[in-house]
C-alpha cells in the first residue's frame, strides 16, 4: 500500500528531516510512528499527503509513484487518504453533521450520498445523537471522533493520524484508539504518529521509530521505548 | 455538477454578504471609473460623428439669405471664383439645402421648415483650412449673405476641447480602475482569510483547486459586473438627458457599443482582481 524507497528530505534551512528511509506498509496494517519532536514524523506524514516532495528516492502509494502525479491530480490522491490531527481542525460554525458532510460536498458527492453516508459514519463513531450540535458544544474526545468521522466518511484506503490523542485524557484516548482499530479492521491502512507511550505499548502493533530523520527501529509487534523492546 | 453549482453560488453570495462594506466600496469605485470611461467614449464618438456629418468635404460655407436676389448671389459667386485662396466652390440651391437638412436634422425639426425658408449656399474648399477665416471675414457683411460658417475650424476647436476632456476622464478612470482592482483584490483577500479553515479542510479532503478557487473568482466577477451595470445606467442616463445628445445625434448603436466596452472592462477588472488575490493568498 505504501512504499518508501531510499527517501530523503532536507528542508531549505539545511536541517535534514528524513534520511534514506526505505520501508513497506501493507494494505490493512496498523503502524505507529514514534520518536521525539523533530524526529521527522510530521515530515513523513506530509510526504504521504504530497504536501512535500522528497529530495531523493520515491514514494509509492497503491503501486504508483506519487512524485510523478501532476499537480492537478494531487486532490484525487488525497481523497484516498483520511487525516486526523491533534487539534481536530473542525469548522466551528458548522454542525457535526455539516462538518462531516462538508468533506463529501467539496469533492462533489451528490446530496443523496451525503444524506446516506453521514448518519452512517456518525453512528459508527457513536455521535448520532449529537449531529445537530456545534463542535464547541462537544468534549475534546467527541470532537476528535467527529474529525475521525470526517476523515473516514469517504472510505479512504489510508488513514493518517498525527498525534490524535495528544489533546485527550486517557479515557478519551482509549475510545479514539478503539475507533481507529475498528476502522483498521475494515481493511484501511492506519499510520499514526504518537508520543503516547502507554498506548503504543498496550496495542502491540508495528512500530517505526524515527530519530533525527533516521529510521532506527521497525518492529512488528513493538512497544514505545527501545530498551523495553529489547527486553521482550 | 449541480451540487457544485449550488455550492459555488452559496459560497459566493455569503462571501459578498460577509464583506458587504468592502463590496459596496469596490462596486462603487468600479461604477465611477467606468462611468468616466463610458462618457469619454461617448464624447469621442459624438465628436467623430459630428465631424463626419458637418464636414462632408466642405471647409467653409457661405449661407445666402433665403430672400437674396439673383444679383447678390451671382456677385458672391464671381468674387469666390476670383479668390486665389479658394480652391473650388459648389452652389447649393434652396431645394438642395432643404434636402440636406432633411437628412441631417431630426424629423421634429425639419418638418417645420419649408423650401422657401431655406438659404441657398456656396460650399467652398479653401487652399488651406486656415483660409476659411479669410472667406468668412470677406463675405460676412456682404448684402444677401446670411452668415459664413467654417465648420472645420469649429470642429477642430471643439475636438481639441473634447480631446482634453477625454484625456482627463481617461486618466482619472485609469487611476480609479486601478484602485477598483486593488479594492476587489482586498475584498477577495478578506474573504479568503475569513475562510482559511474551510480552505485548509478542503485541501485536506481532496477538493480540486478549481473547486476551491471558483467561488472567489465569481465573487470578483460579480463585483465587477455590478459596478459596470451601475456605470451603464449612468452612461445611458447621460446619453438620454445630456444636452450634447441633440446636437451630436449619437445613435443607439454607439451607446450599445460603449456599454459593451464598459461591461467588458468591469468584468475584466473584477476577474483580474480576484485572480491576483487567489494567486497570492489562496495557494492552490
Amino acid at each position: 500500500m505504501i512504499r518508501f524507497e531510499n527517501v530523503s528530505k532536507t528542508y531549505k534551512n539545511g536541517t535534514p528531516a528524513l534520511k534514506d528511509i526505505s520501508l513497506d506498509i501493507e494494505k490493512g496494517e496498523f503502524v505507529f510512528l514514534v520518536g521525539a519532536s523533530g524526529s521527522g514524523k510530521t515530515t513523513f506524514l506530509r510526504l504521504l499527503l504530497r504536501e512535500e516532495l522528497p529530495d531523493q528516492g520515491r514514494i509509492l502509494e497503491a503501486g504508483r509513484d506519487i512524485g510523478d502525479l501532476p499537480k492537478w491530480r494531487v486532490p484525487y490522491l488525497r481523497r484516498n487518504i483520511g487525516c486526523v490531527f491533534q487539534d481536530f481542525r473542525l469548522l466551528p460554525n458548522k454542525t457535526v453533521f455539516d462538518n462531516v458532510a462538508f468533506a463529501l460536498e467539496v469533492i462533489g458527492r451528490p446530496r443523496s450520498t451525503v444524506e446516506s453516508q453521514v448518519p452512517q459514519i456518525l453512528d459508527l463513531v457513536g455521535l448520532a445523537d449529537k449531529s445537530r450540535n456545534l463542535p464547541g458544544e462537544l468534549s475534546g474526545g467527541e470532537q476528535q471522533r467527529v474529525a475521525v468521522a470526517r476523515a473516514f466518511v469517504n472510505r479512504p484506503l489510508i488513514l493518517l493520524a498525527d498525534e490524535p490523542t495528544g489533546n485527550l485524557d486517557p479515557a478519551n484516548s482509549e475510545s479514539i484508539m478503539a475507533l481507529l482499530e475498528r476502522i483498521n479492521r475494515t481493511g484501511t491502512t492506519v499510520v499514526m504518529a504518537t508520543h503516547d507511550k502507554a498506548l503504543v505499548d498496550r496495542m502491540r502493533r508495528r512500530v517505526i521509530e524515527l530519530d533525527r530523520g533516521e529510521m532506527i527501529r521497525d518492529q512488528v509487534r513493538g512497544v514505545y521505548g527501545v530498551d523495553e523492546g529489547a527486553m521482550l | 455538477m449541480r451540487v457544485y453549482f449550488r455550492y459555488a453560488i452559496k459560497e459566493t453570495l455569503s462571501n459578498l454578504w460577509r464583506n458587504r462594506m468592502m463590496t459596496i466600496a469596490a462596486v462603487l469605485t468600479v461604477a465611477v471609473s467606468l462611468s468616466l470611461v463610458g462618457s469619454a467614449l461617448l464624447l469621442k464618438q459624438s465628436a467623430a460623428q459630428a465631424s463626419a456629418r458637418w464636414q462632408q468635404g466642405t471647409r467653409v460655407t457661405v449661407w445666402m439669405e433665403p430672400t437674396a436676389s439673383q444679383n447678390e448671389i451671382s456677385s458672391v459667386q464671381t468674387q469666390l471664383a476670383s479668390m486665389p485662396i479658394v480652391k473650388s466652390c459648389a452652389f447649393y440651391t434652396q431645394a438642395q439645402d432643404y434636402a440636406e437638412a432633411k437628412q441631417l436634422l431630426p424629423q421634429s425639426e425639419w418638418s417645420v421648415l419649408t423650401v422657401a425658408q431655406m438659404p441657398s449656399s456656396f460650399r467652398c474648399v479653401p487652399t488651406v483650412p486656415a483660409n476659411a477665416f479669410v472667406v468668412e471675414s470677406t463675405f460676412k457683411n456682404q448684402p444677401g449673405v446670411y452668415s459664413v460658417t467654417a465648420p472645420e475650424q469649429q470642429i477642430r476647436e471643439m475636438n481639441h476641447a473634447i480631446r482634453i476632456i477625454q484625456i482627463v476622464f481617461l486618466a482619472l478612470a485609469g487611476v480609479l480602475l486601478l484602485s477598483a482592482t486593488v479594492l476587489i483584490l482586498n475584498t477577495i483577500r478578506m474573504a479568503i482569510f475569513s475562510r482559511r479553515r474551510e480552505v485548509s479542510v478542503m485541501k485536506l479532503v481532496g477538493a480540486t483547486n478549481w473547486f476551491i478557487r471558483i467561488p472567489y473568482i465569481t465573487e470578483g466577477f460579480i463585483q465587477g459586473l455590478l459596478g459596470s451595470v451601475v456605470a451603464i445606467l449612468a452612461v445611458t442616463a447621460l446619453h438620454t438627458w445630456y444636452p450634447l445628445h441633440n446636437e451630436f445625434q449619437l445613435d443607439t448603436n454607439a451607446l450599445i457599443g460603449t456599454n459593451a466596452v464598459v461591461l467588458i472592462v468591469g468584468v475584466v477588472i473584477g476577474s483580474v482582481g480576484s485572480a491576483i488575490a487567489i494567486r497570492r493568498f489562496l495557494d492552490v
